[in-house]
């Protein structure tokens, strides 16, 4: 299969895998390398010894996971862009994949792309935690996306395309995406004034006239709980803004 | 760009006033708000977000958005979009949150 269509098979990640007790250590590279190639760079590239000398220079990488510390050097070296760094640890359910992306536009960090697996298929959508392009990244620089944990083993590369709309501002006053607004949801805040406490959508010159109703909806989608349900946020007046002279009355002398 | 005729709505227009814009003369309506007068003119960035330096427009129209303040005759934070506009008026961009004086 993989000679035809160039995807790896689960026949052949079963070979390459990290055992789950290394995965819980911390990062570590994979080396997604299935064909023998008169190829070493990832041997000669690695500082800690943890990618095995090659008897043949066409043998496959054999990588010693408890040598590697998942510091992606090889990412770079490779030229076949078939080596990716996992950490686990990230969070409680994220996980961290740091991907070689040799095309333009390089994403900036912190905006959300949408996340692909081997195939090209679109799986999930994930943050982009950091752009490395340095000289040590030779022009092949890491990307390294947050994703939830059950895809750190699918994702495998990205499109900058915002096909679940996250980098939609929703907030104008305080510049808030509606990513930002969902991943806050998916921690756990679930109430507007919740979200509005933690992020200030909805405290800037508007006070959340045009991104409540916005929040509103995406808790729904969220959560299920209807619009009408939900408490709405603490409303002070003015309702308007006006000028504190309209408060003040009376003539200019008092 | 002006609406001049309408099915439904009629404009009653005043006198033609001058004003200026960060220093440069235009032309408006008395009484129309002062973002209609710049609109007319075109004049589409009326100010900066501030986090991020993203141009704002015309966009609520009635005074709710806050995305067209401005500094008129010197006082800042003016809603441009609900402001009626004077003859010799001093419109300036606001940057920043606006000084006090």
């Amino acid at each position: 299969m993989l000679e035809k269509t160039g995807i790896a098979t689960e026949q052949d990640l079963a070979g390459i895998m990290p055992p789950k007790e290394r995965l819980a250590q911390g990062p570590v590279a994979v080396i997604e390398c299935f064909q023998r190639i008169p190829c070493n760079p990832c041997y000669t590239a690695c500082k800690r010894g943890a990618i095995q000398e090659f008897e043949d220079i066409n043998d496959r990488p054999v990588i010693d996971v408890d040598k590697c510390n998942g510091c992606g050097i090889c990412i770079s070296n490779c030229p076949g862009l078939s080596i990716f760094v996992i950490d686990e640890t990230y969070s409680d359910t994220e996980a961290l994949v740091k991907i070689p992306y040799e095309f333009l536009p390089l994403p900036e960090e912190g905006t959300f792309i949408t996340a692909l697996d081997r195939e090209g298929k679109a799986v999930c959508r994930a943050k982009v935690h950091k752009v490395l392009n340095s000289k040590a990244q030779d022009k092949t620089p890491v990307v390294s996306l947050i994703v939830p944990k059950e895809f750190s083993m699918v994702v495998r590369c990205f499109s900058i395309d915002d096909f679940y709309s996250d980098n939609t501002i929703i907030c104008r006053c305080e510049e808030i995406t509606l990513g930002q607004v969902r991943e806050l949801i998916r921690k756990g805040y679930r109430s507007l004034d919740e979200i509005k406490r933690i992020s200030r959508a909805g405290m800037g010159p508007c006070q959340g006239r045009t991104c409540r109703q916005l929040i509103m909806q995406e808790i729904a989608a969220a959560t299920g709980v209807k619009m009408g349900e939900q408490r709405m946020s603490t409303f002070r007046p003015p309702a308007k803004p006006i000028k504190l002279g309209a408060l003040l009355g009376g003539d200019d002398h008092e | 760009m002006r609406i001049e005729e309408h099915p439904i709505l009629s404009f009653k227009k005043g006198p033609k006033v001058r004003f200026t814009f960060d220093g440069k003369t235009y032309e408006g309506y008395e009484d129309e708000p002062i973002a209609a007068a710049l609109h007319a003119a075109g004049v589409r960035t009326l100010g900066h977000s501030h986090k991020l330096g993203r141009p704002r427009g015309f966009y609520c129209a009635i005074g709710n958005c806050s995305s067209c303040l401005m500094v008129v005759n010197g006082e800042p934070n003016v809603r441009v979009c609900v402001e009626k506009l004077k003859d010799g008026m001093v419109v300036e961009t606001q940057k920043g949150k606006g000084d006090l004086r």
